[in-house]
């Protein structure tokens, strides 16, 4: 392997690695994000306790909900998403509607983060101390109203860490959606090292990019969450230190 | 008057009995103090009346009301505030935001009188100019004091205190109980879980004395720190104070 050849295929074919990375990019970040969403309803669902009092058709729903979610983690976590991907692609291609590939990848690496979103969601939750629940509640405040405004933002902080890692998981596992065709990098490294014959060359370019694309994001999710216990933590002394930590607050 | 009534209370957790018919009355304007050895049932009482938790015999009757039938638990809730060991402040909101979360929510409080309405109670209790403050960046009394204005926010017409300063070095636990001292002499209604004796004897117009899930005596400080008449009040008192 020679460096010289390395850096003369990324020059050459710099045009196809930057378009793998844009779909790439797109495919992780939405699927972070839908996966995100699917998790704070499905987890959120999960750790709601019902009180003993609570009528008895909506303790019916809540097992019946709890099962069908249960069984949904279960396979979504059980099953790699290289399979689910050519499954679920063709299942629906096939028996509903001819659908674009791209809209099935998004699919697919939505609804396996939220499997994992939803474990991740449900333990922040339950790791937010129970006496802020019961404080909110002898104010009068209603179950709804204590998980918006007082448990899910310290449980998403809790959990931001573990939210964070997803992203960077769908970064290097969105290239088993190469599967389905999705041109994303590990697609293009493939036609650009059929191309070229140089293999080993291609491929470590390939992880090179990959590399960087995880340190970026990892730079960004640590200032994130920086800047996220920031405001909690600074000790106020001084009206300068009020302003700021009230500025700080509102850039958040 | 009697704003609560409570009538042979009884309640257990999986087959343990913490409460085995309690029953006492707290009139408006009164201090009431609950004290007794720690597992006697006096911190379970308290969530009781706050519906913290469900009781499985007896009555509970507050405002006129039983609250056992009360068909919207939680303007029921707004009515009686609650004061934790734990402080439970809101640790996501500053001072300030955890005084008007609850207005803005369940009063329906427009965010400008909410906000005077905050500053004010905070400025009783002395924390006017830590407003934008995280309670992590709080010592303990002045965590207290914050949860105390918070609950007095809601304007209730009964204040419930869970031990409110076990939480607290001894150098705090001063500045809490005056601001308690305060509400008493402002005529508020409270029921106050706690083992300062001191204190008890100073604001107290009644001392409920319980132990293993039962009432052993009450009376007017007087009577129950002077002249107690049950032996196992008078063990207690003789080791406390």
């Amino acid at each position: 392997m020679s460096l010289g050849k390395c850096l003369e295929i990324l020059s050459k074919y710099k045009l196809s690695f930057l378009l793998g990375v844009r779909t790439t990019l797109i495919v992780a970040v939405l699927g972070t994000l839908i996966g995100l969403l699917i998790g704070l309803v499905v987890g959120g669902i999960r750790a709601i306790r019902l009180d003993k009092t609570a009528a008895p058709y909506k303790k019916v729903l809540k097992k019946a909900v709890d099962i069908i979610f249960r069984i949904y983690i279960e396979i979504f976590r059980g099953t790699p998403m290289m399979v689910q991907a050519v499954f679920i692609y063709y299942l629906v291609y096939t028996n509903i509607v001819r659908w674009d590939k791209m809209v099935a990848a998004i699919f697919v690496i939505s609804i396996n983060t939220g499997a994992y979103m939803a474990e991740i969601v449900r333990s922040g939750i339950q790791a937010v101390d129970p006496g802020q629940n019961e404080a909110a509640r002898s104010l009068g405040m209603s179950s709804m109203q204590t998980m918006f405004d007082v448990v899910l933002p310290q449980a998403i902080k809790n959990a931001f860490p573990a939210i964070g890692n997803e992203l960077i998981v769908n970064i290097k596992d969105s290239s088993v959606l190469m599967i389905i065709s999705i041109t994303e990098l590990m697609f293009q490294s493939n036609s650009i090292a059929g191309t070229t014959y140089r293999f080993t060359e291609t491929y470590f370019v390939t992880a090179l990019i990959y590399l960087c694309l995880t340190s970026i994001s990892s730079i960004i999710l640590n200032a994130i969450e920086k800047k996220m216990n920031n405001t909690k933590t600074s000790l106020p002394q001084s009206d300068t230190d009020f302003k700021s930590i009230s500025m700080a607050k509102e850039e958040l | 008057m009697a704003v609560i009534e409570v009538k042979d209370v009884r309640k257990g957790f999986d087959g343990l009995h913490v409460l085995k018919g309690i029953s006492f009355e707290v009139n408006k304007g009164e201090a009431v103090c609950l004290i007794g050895p720690s597992g006697s049932g006096k911190s379970t009482m308290l969530r009781c009346i706050n519906l913290l938790e469900d009781i499985d015999g007896g009555s509970i009757r507050v405002l006129g009301e039983d609250i056992a039938q009360l068909k919207d638990i939680n303007t029921y809730r707004s009515k009686v505030g609650m004061v934790f060991q734990q402080f439970n402040l809101f640790n996501n909101m500053n001072v300030l935001d955890n005084c008007m979360i609850a207005q803005k929510r369940v009063l329906k409080t427009d965010p400008e009188t909410a906000r005077q309405k905050a500053l004010l109670h905070l400025k009783n209790v002395g924390m006017a100019d830590f407003v934008n403050a995280y309670p992590s960046t709080l010592s303990g009394g002045q965590k207290q004091r914050v949860a105390i204005a918070r609950a007095l926010c809601m304007e209730p017409e009964i204040l419930l205190f869970d031990e409110p300063t076990s939480a607290l070095d001894p150098e705090m636990v001063d500045e809490v109980l005056n601001v308690i001292s305060d509400l008493n002499k402002q005529n508020m209604t409270m029921l106050i879980v706690t083992h300062e004796m001191g204190f008890a004897k100073d604001v107290a117009d009644k001392i409920i004395f319980m132990d293993s899930g039962v009432v052993c005596e009450q009376g007017s400080p007087a009577q129950i720190f002077d002249d107690p008449q049950n032996e196992r009040t008078r063990q207690f008192l003789k080791r406390v104070l």
